[in-house]
């Protein structure tokens, strides 16, 4: 469960967040919102990697269908990849490593700061 | 435990965050560069999609209005013209920035600050030939005698400078996200440093291929070789026209004597072969409305960005349009409400180089006449990326800099040789004659703006709506004796200085002929009776006689009938030579099944280079290889020296084949042109065997492979290569390999002006743009878009419009 609301919030927070804010903002928003949601540590990566992974990739296919730019493909070249499609795979995988060491970060860091829950009416 | 793997995540993550945003060697920052946000994602979208209806601009005394035409043409409607200045900066920014910037990166001689070491000897080059020096000298010559004209130039670079400052990552250039750096901040400088640039790109001079050669033929055969004027001259101003003025022709002083050493020194980069352009102007009696037509087509680099960028700049007074350089103020090459106007290169040599003698090592003082002259010293400081700065001195003597000294391109301690070139002056105003020009209404105003040009010289056609056609080879022009500037000379003796300069008033020109017509295409200016010392080696001898010879027998001309001149692929020099070469092979070869095959090509070839026409090729191979083996033994002396052009070559072969020139020394018996002109054929037919293996098809346009490159030539997915179209060099449509027709321009000087252009690019800069190349197909077919003037209420064909308040 928060593992999904975790992707969700992440997928939106870049969506947002990015428009206005480098890369690195989001990094840091997304090991924020990690913290505060505290999934799972394999949840934490995993949802910071797909929000960010998929955001990004989410936008570079909406550019590339609302602009028909050959763009993509054009830097594919210069940069030695082949075609624009590779060039939106890397981007959501680079999306996908930042967001998801972001996530992780955020949940060990929550887990380092909680106290072990010792006063807990366990009913 | 876990500290320590919140510390390992820790450092992994910052690690990450930033490495990502750091470049690798070439490779830039992945992560600013793919970000969907702020990288080279956000350069996918064309202009249209990111209009805006309004944007803040300071320093406006009312607000502009810029309207985009379908073709992302700008006609900014300002009410005055600084307030059409600052707009025009900002708005030529916003589509052009990179390329503006990178131009005059080059200008300045910065390119290894963003290169590296790579580009060290172009910057020094670029340096040493004083550009900057130049441009620093026209800044403060405006600051003293044209703060009006300053003002306007200050006002263009505000524009730039508040389009740059309101740039975002996500609207940065996708150069610059590739290369990595930010644009820096336009002054007046850098605009003026742009126009200098022209002249280095337009002007070249063959002193030290001269020197050598004169040493090496004698002065006897190089005169013959290389004649100042040739047999058929058909120059810029009619033959008919009369000097009625007293010339200052000075006298060549007795007894010269030139520096005679054999040179070693490595040849300045000269304009490349095919850069020239035409123009011309026919008038009313020619033409079938009876207005005045004009036609402008310069031939550059075809270069993406273009070199031109179009614009309509209108006030209440003014409404100017046509072809702008981005970085400069106003319309270059273009048309008001009330006349036209279009520029060739005037290519007459004026720059010529002293050979200079320090006193010592210190290079302190040099000889000049009985005294010594102290010089100065230039510190040029290039930075180069990844490495130090390199420290250059230049020694400055009152002809310019040297050059080549002991530290560049010379192969010899004790060579010195200052450059002397008119770019160097800072008292011409280049920038104020086509602020004028914009506005003139009358032949007199075209005149009037003409006078504070002085480099690079042009040849500026000229229609009026009120039936004048004119014609003015424009410069300053350094008065000359006889063959001086010619070779090399010696600094030391004072009568090798320039005479002073020929006054404006004799500077050739023509209004109105009889014929009915004006025209240039980069020839001869005039012929021999204009009394001043004429030289370039470099004119050309057939566009412009097939273009006089078709404007003679046109009659009832049409905008349609210059449009199709402008594209005219006939090539004369194959008209005049192919006979002349297939008469020499006699039988020779005939027995092979290839050589029929190409002979039957040749022999029924037209002389039109159409895209398809595979004569055009066979000749065009045929030729190089026949004129490389006539003159391969001279240019095998060791020294550089320069050929003598088609031209002479075609008249030695058709008139004197048996000549000693076509004698070669290191092989038996005596040859003569029938021999060059058969081992040119077998190394024809050698050179089209290997490209009917690897490429097949040899139809013009698939031989000459036509590419409009990118400025950064590594950028190869942002050129557009193997353009279908046809034409070359020394034809009308003179587009060629990686040269041409940079711009055509037909307008039609009626009540309501008819007017129409083109250029190899688009209007925008960015290559994810639509408007980034959508021209090309369209100037291939030799078509042309709508280039009339539009009035601000004008609603059709509207793409979008901005108000800049």
């Amino acid at each position: 469960m928060k593992f999904l609301l975790f992707t969700l919030l992440s997928t939106l927070v870049v969506v947002f967040l990015n428009s206005v804010a480098p890369y690195w903002v989001v990094m840091i928003a997304v090991t924020v919102l990690a913290a505060l949601i505290r999934p799972s540590n394999w949840g934490g990566f995993l949802g910071g990697g797909l929000g960010m992974g998929v955001a990004w990739l989410g936008q570079t296919l909406y550019i590339s269908a609302i602009t028909s730019s050959t763009l993509p493909d054009k830097m594919g070249t210069i940069m030695g990849l082949g075609s624009g499609l590779s060039l939106m795979v890397l981007t959501a995988v680079l999306g996908f490593i930042l967001g998801g060491c972001s996530g992780l970060l955020g949940v060990i860091f929550r887990n380092l700061v909680q106290k072990k829950p010792t006063d807990v009416y366990l009913g | 435990m876990k500290y320590l793997s919140f510390i390992s995540t820790l450092v992994v993550t910052c690690a990450l965050g930033v490495l990502v945003a750091l470049p690798f060697g070439q490779i830039p920052p992945i992560a600013p560069l793919l970000d969907p946000n702020h990288g080279f994602w956000q350069n996918a979208f064309s202009e249209d999609q990111l209009a805006e209806e309004s944007i803040d601009l300071e320093n406006l005394n009312a607000p502009v209005e810029v309207v985009y035409d379908e073709q992302l043409i700008p006609h900014i409607y300002a009410e005055n013209e600084l307030d059409l200045y600052r707009a025009q900066g900002y708005i030529t920014a916003k589509h052009r920035l990179w390329q503006m910037e990178f131009q005059t990166r080059a200008a300045a001689g910065r390119l290894a600050e963003l290169v590296g070491p790579m580009a060290l000897e172009l910057d020094r080059m670029t340096r040493r030939k004083g550009l900057a020096y130049g441009a620093e000298l026209g800044i403060a010559y405006l600051e003293k005698e044209d703060p009006a004209t300053l003002a306007l130039v200050e006002a263009y670079s505000d524009g730039v400078n508040q389009y740059i400052n309101q740039l975002t990552d996500a609207r940065l250039p996708v150069e610059y996200k590739i290369l990595n750096y930010k644009p820096e901040a336009w002054s007046a400088y850098k605009s003026l440093l742009l126009l200098k640039y022209m002249s280095d790109m337009l002007v070249g001079d063959r002193d030290l291929e001269y020197s050598n050669l004169k040493k090496i033929l004698g002065k006897a055969n190089l005169d013959r070789l290389y004649p100042d004027f040739p047999r058929d001259n058909d120059p810029v101003i009619e033959k008919e026209r009369v000097w009625d003025f007293q010339s200052l022709y000075p006298a060549k002083p007795d007894s010269l004597t030139y520096p005679e050493e054999t040179l070693q020194l490595e040849a300045l980069a000269q304009p490349t072969e095919g850069t020239g352009s035409n123009n011309w102007a026919v008038s009313g009696k020619k033409t079938k409305n009876g207005h005045p037509i004009l036609a402008n087509d310069p031939h550059l680099s075809l270069n993406l960005p273009s070199l031109w960028y179009s614009m309509q700049l209108s006030t209440p007074q003014h409404t100017v349009k046509g072809a702008t350089l981005p970085g400069a103020l106003g319309v270059i090459s273009g048309f008001n409400e009330h006349i036209a106007w279009g520029v060739t290169n005037a290519t007459k040599d004026t720059r010529d180089w002293y050979k200079i003698t320090f006193q010592d090592a210190s290079r302190k003082a040099y000889k000049y006449g009985e005294e010594w002259k102290n010089s100065e010293f230039r510190i040029e400081e290039i930075k180069v990326k990844g490495e130090a700065a390199f420290l250059d001195t230049v020694v400055y003597t009152h002809y310019g800099p040297v050059v080549y000294d002991k530290s560049f391109k010379s192969d010899r301690q004790d060579v010195n040789f200052a450059l002397r070139w008119i770019v160097h002056q800072g008292t011409s105003n280049e920038q104020k004659t086509f602020l004028q020009m914009n506005k003139a209404t009358n032949h007199a105003g075209y005149t009037e703006a003409l006078k504070d040009y002085a480099a690079p010289a042009q040849n500026f056609v000229f229609a009026s709506k009120t039936g004048d056609i004119a014609m003015r080879i424009q410069g300053k022009f350094p008065l000359k004796w006889k063959e001086q500037g010619k070779f090399f000379m010696d600094g030391a003796d004072p009568r090798m200085e320039w005479q002073g300069y020929i006054p404006f008033e004799h500077n050739a020109n023509s209004l109105n002929p009889e014929r009915g017509f004006v025209s240039s295409a980069n020839q001869h200016p005039v012929d021999s009776t204009y009394p001043y010392y004429t030289f370039d080696h470099s004119f050309e001898h057939y566009r412009n006689r097939r273009l006089n010879s078709k404007l003679t027998a046109m009659d009832q001309i049409t905008v349609e009938d210059m449009k199709a001149l402008q594209y005219d692929s006939y090539n004369l020099q194959a008209a005049e030579s192919l006979p002349v070469l297939l008469n020499l092979l006699a039988g020779y070869g005939a027995s092979s099944q290839e050589a029929q095959k190409y002979l039957a090509d040749l022999k029924g070839w037209d002389y039109f280079a159409d895209p398809a026409k595979k004569g055009q090729t066979l000749y065009s191979i045929w030729f190089a290889e026949t004129a490389e083996s006539v003159w391969r033994e001279l240019m095998d002396q060791g020294a550089p020296v320069v050929r003598p052009n088609n031209y002479q070559t075609i008249a030695l072969m058709r008139d004197t084949p048996e000549d000693a020139v076509f004698d070669v020394h290191m092989a038996a018996g005596i040859q003569t042109a029938q021999y060059h002109v058969q081992v040119g054929f077998d190394s024809l037919l050698v050179a089209m065997k290997k490209w009917e293996a690897e490429e097949g098809d040899y139809g013009w346009a698939d031989y000459k492979k036509t590419t409009i490159q990118h400025l950064v030539p590594t950028f190869k997915a942002f050129s557009v290569p193997d353009v279908y179209t046809g034409g070359g060099a020394g034809i009308l449509n003179a587009t060629g390999g990686r040269h041409g027709a940079s711009w055509r321009m037909v307008v039609e000087m009626g009540p309501t002006i008819k007017a129409f252009g083109i250029y190899p690019g688009g209007q925008s800069g960015n290559p994810g743009s639509k408007f980034y190349d959508n021209f090309i197909p369209i100037w291939a077919k030799g078509d042309y878009v709508d280039f009339g003037l539009k009035k601000k209420e004008e609603q059709k064909g509207v793409l979008f419009k901005t108000i800049l308040n």
